[in-house]
């Protein structure tokens, strides 16, 4: 491979550690709680485009339910902060392990089918859940929800006065995600869940126990979705089950990651970033009220994006760089 | 030579259908078998009942001495049978390389290890040049060795090729036979399912004849291509002159 | 208590007749083009809001804008066939599922651009007329919407079992492969099922708008449903949906007047977690090894 190589992986390098100083310096520059409410969409969707390219994007267990442990990391960190006064900081790891437990009878379920039908049980399990929490009142407040009592500058119960806080926050997480999918793919994980999502029937010939490697991304995947929920709620002081079982939420963990490039690590967040400063632009031309507006963009670019373009953007960059090599002087180029 | 496979009453029925009946063979250490019958004979099935892809009604399967059936097919994977598929089925998105290393992590988990192992099959079955090709973008017979590759990093001691060579012209066949041959020098214990003659009398030492789903014959090459039931079993099919071919 | 459990299974038996309509248009789409149309519940609002403009506007009744929402709608069908489905069809199933979810998100959030989130209902004199036996009523609208969608779906079937065309259907359904070596033009075969399908769900759509309101989400109710039974009645299989569909219209009617006005959904979720528990087999019909 030699130079060119290690050119590229330079390169990386210093576009990583470029991405990593704006992004830190960011809240210091933009003060516009406008401009950073976008960024904190931005990142924490990517967090959790993240966490459903995992199980979604490497296995292709295209999950459109994801919500569901998104409200269960919700409701059991508010739960344990509001009757039992625990921090959500500890509400949110134990929200994680709620969410990669209940992961495991739906998975039980659901895993028994494969594709579309696979897809409509997880949708299913989602809504069951919603349901569960809207018809049991005393359990958690019902349809009415709570709202989580404010308690001004508490850094140990999540709160923070500054919106920059929550950024941090956030960004800690998404680096979290990013981390650990990083670590996957590069491991002979990443490897069985690509095989899985391939040919199941050809991975298990090979050895790969496609049951127990779909059932552990889950409960990764599930855990990780759980910790963006408590994270939201925490951010917006207020649950109830419309907001924490939002289908939008399943929705747009799974589009961000097939637009942006569906089994990429960095798939995810270049999805977000295009979704979210669409949305942005479109509310800020046209105002808030007009409902429908930004899922029926989100769904053309959708389309377009399957129509043209399945491997997303990732896959046109990936193109164009490709190109760009090829352009360059034949010198310049190694032989294969 | 002690024994590698012991196939005891096999039976399998879908619905109405009795896709394997009470099939028995035995397959010695380091010998390659053939297993043959017209089309819907019930060989495809059997590999699929041997390698858990189904589960078998009655019978018995030992794997050097363990008994298969009622194992996941990752399991019987694991106990050292490795399996190609009649429709090649690559890992499309990945290189070649990478499909490889994913048999290779079954006996190794460590990425450097598994890479290793992984270009040493692919050295094996003649893919080196094509390395870092994604697996979509092969050629048939380059995927089916691609498949060879891929389960023979599995490490195993037994392989079963289901119609490897279908479909490849007569020099890309004499290059599969070769390869099988190979294979067999380095100890492997193959089960072969092959529609082409040729190739069987070639690579094989003992054919088991199946038709209907049943046992019909079984024997050497030369004594299979006599046997009147067999003949008369591949009448109309079109083999019933290759039999009289190998016979003159 | 005899007679209440007879008006809910009456209740259901008639609702479970225009999820017969939805459920035979997913199984159709899914026995011939192999694909799950996610949309197909959109297609049941667009049928709605057709009935509901003609009558608003032009006075038509409901049930006679079925002849303008049916062919519409087969049309739209053709040409989501031609156009978009085909360019996805293959082996790998993401594109297959997020193009026709893509077109349910479109359709729902373009409604709910254009007509807004409102629910809207049409009148006719026999919106609130009902036939007595004894202690037990039918509702006429809801009667004539069952006895319409039971011949459609008997027209359907008897189209697949004594026309060449639909012949040729069946036979796609069964084995693409033979169907091709047969001379079969498959995409032609296609856009016909895909358009049958369509103007099924159109056709559930201007049946329902007597007797039920048409708001943007309408479909999902639908659609939902329909996946249930058209998973419990085995993938493909049309009279399989249909029975499916009346038993699931009549469970929830049940539940309704047993359980909870709002455990309709409840109880279809339970359904098909019960068959997911207890009938994997009878699922994934043919994708399964």
């Amino acid at each position: 491979m030699g130079k060119d190589a290690d050119n590229t992986s330079k390169w990386q390098v210093a576009a990583l550690a470029t991405l990593g100083m704006i992004l830190l310096l960011l809240p210091q520059l933009v003060s516009n709680g406008f401009a950073l409410d976008i960024f904190i969409r931005i990142l924490l969707f990517s967090f959790i485009g993240v966490a459903w390219n995992l199980m979604g994007g490497y296995a292709k267990q295209l999950s459109l339910g994801h919500v569901a442990y998104f409200g269960l990391g919700a409701y059991t960190s508010t739960i344990m902060q509001i009757d039992f006064n625990i921090s959500p900081w500890i509400g949110m790891i134990a929200g994680g392990f709620v969410a990669m437990l209940a992961s495991l009878p739906v998975g039980w379920l659901c895993f028994r089918l494969r594709g579309p039908y696979f897809t409509i049980a997880t949708i299913a399990t989602a809504q069951a859940l919603m349901l569960i929490f809207l018809k049991f009142r005393d359990f958690a407040w019902g349809a009415e929800g709570t709202t989580i009592p404010n308690l001004g500058s508490s850094p140990l119960m999540m709160q923070f006065e500054t919106k920059a806080s929550y950024y941090y926050v956030v960004l800690g997480l998404l680096v979290l995600g990013l981390v650990i999918t990083w670590r996957i793919e590069r491991s002979w994980m990443g490897y069985y869940l690509v095989a899985i999502g391939e040919d199941e029937d050809a991975a298990e010939a090979i050895g790969v126990n496609a049951p127990r490697i779909k059932r552990h991304i889950y409960m990764i995947s599930a855990f990780l979705t759980a910790l963006a929920g408590t994270f939201y709620v925490q951010y917006i002081y207020f649950i109830d089950p419309a907001t924490a079982f939002s289908f939008n939420i399943s929705i747009e963990a799974a589009l961000v990651s097939i637009v942006g490039g569906i089994g990429t690590l960095w798939g995810p967040v270049v999805g977000t970033v295009l979704l979210e400063t669409t949305s942005a632009l479109l509310q800020s031309w046209l105002g808030s009220s007009t409902g429908g507006i930004q899922l029926t963009v989100y769904s053309l670019i959708l389309m377009a994006i399957i129509l043209w373009r399945p491997t997303g953007l990732m896959g046109l960059f990936n193109d164009l760089w490709q190109r760009h090599l090829d352009r360059r002087p034949a010198r310049m180029r190694t032989l294969p | 030579m002690t024994d590698a496979l012991v196939v005891t009453g096999l039976n399998k029925r879908f619905g109405g259908l009795r896709a394997v009946q009470d099939v028995s063979f035995t397959v010695k250490q380091n010998e390659t078998v053939a297993l043959i019958g017209p089309n819907g004979a019930g060989k495809t099935t059997s590999f699929h009942l041997i390698t858990g892809f189904h589960r078998a009604d009655s019978g018995s399967v030992l794997a050097f001495g363990q008994e298969v059936v009622g194992l996941k097919p990752h399991d019987v994977c694991a106990l050292g049978l490795a399996r190609t598929f009649q429709v090649a089925k690559p890992f499309g998105a990945m290189t070649v390389l990478a499909n490889v290393m994913t048999g290779a992590f079954l006996r190794d988990r460590h990425v450097i290890a598994a890479r290793e192992k992984a270009r040493e099959a692919i050295d094996f079955v003649g893919l080196a040049a094509r390395e870092q090709t994604p697996a979509k973008d092969l050629t048939t017979i380059d995927q089916r060795r691609l498949e060879m590759a891929r389960a023979l990093a599995t490490q195993p001691r037994i392989l079963l090729l289901d119609e490897v060579m279908a479909g490849l012209n007569p020099a890309e066949i004499d290059q599969a036979v070769a390869l099988v041959g190979k294979l067999s020098q380095r100890g492997l214990t193959i089960v072969i399912v092959e529609h082409v003659m040729r190739a069987i009398m070639a690579v094989a030492r003992h054919i088991v004849v199946l038709d209907h789903g049943q046992k019909i014959a079984e024997g050497a090459p030369k004594e299979i291509v006599e046997n009147p039931e067999v003949i008369r079993a591949y009448l109309g099919s079109g083999y019933a002159g290759a039999g009289g071919g190998a016979h003159a | 208590m005899l007679e209440t459990v007879a008006q809910a299974v009456i209740n259901g038996l008639l609702i479970g007749g225009i999820y017969a309509l939805v459920s035979i248009g997913v199984t159709l789409i899914f026995g011939v083009v192999k694909i799950v149309n996610f949309a197909q519940g959109e297609f049941v609002m667009i049928g709605m809001y057709i009935s509901y403009f003609l009558a608003t506007y032009f006075g038509v009744d409901p049930l006679l804008s079925l002849l303008v929402s049916m062919p519409t709608l087969f049309l739209i069908g053709v040409l989501v066939q031609h156009f978009l489905i085909r360019r996805v069809l293959g082996p790998n199933d993401m594109p297959q599922i997020f193009l026709t979810f893509a077109l349910s998100l479109l359709l729902l959030n373009l409604a709910l651009l254009l007509f807004t989130a409102n629910y809207r209902t049409v009148h006719t004199s026999y919106s609130d007329e009902a036939l007595h036996f004894g202690g037990l009523y039918i509702p006429e609208a809801k009667l004539i919407a069952f006895v319409v969608a039971m011949a459609l779906s008997g027209a359907l079937w008897a189209f697949l079992h004594t026309t060449d065309l639909g012949k040729a259907m069946r036979a796609a359904a069964q084995n693409r492969d033979v169907a091709t070596l047969m001379g079969i033009n498959s995409n032609r075969v296609f856009c016909v099922a895909f358009g049958a399908a369509l103007a099924l769900a159109g056709a559930a759509g201007s049946l329902l708008m007597p007797f039920y309101s048409a708001y943007p989400f309408v479909g999902q109710v639908f659609v939902l449903m329909a996946f249930v039974a058209v998973v419990l009645g085995t993938l493909g299989n049309v009279l399989g949906a249909l029975v499916a569909s009346v038993m699931m219209g009549i469970a929830e009617s049940l539940g309704i007047q047993f359980v909870g006005a709002d455990s309709g959904l409840i109880v279809v979720f339970a359904m098909l977690l019960l068959t997911l528990a207890f009938k994997p087999q009878g699922l994934g019909g043919g994708r399964m090894r």
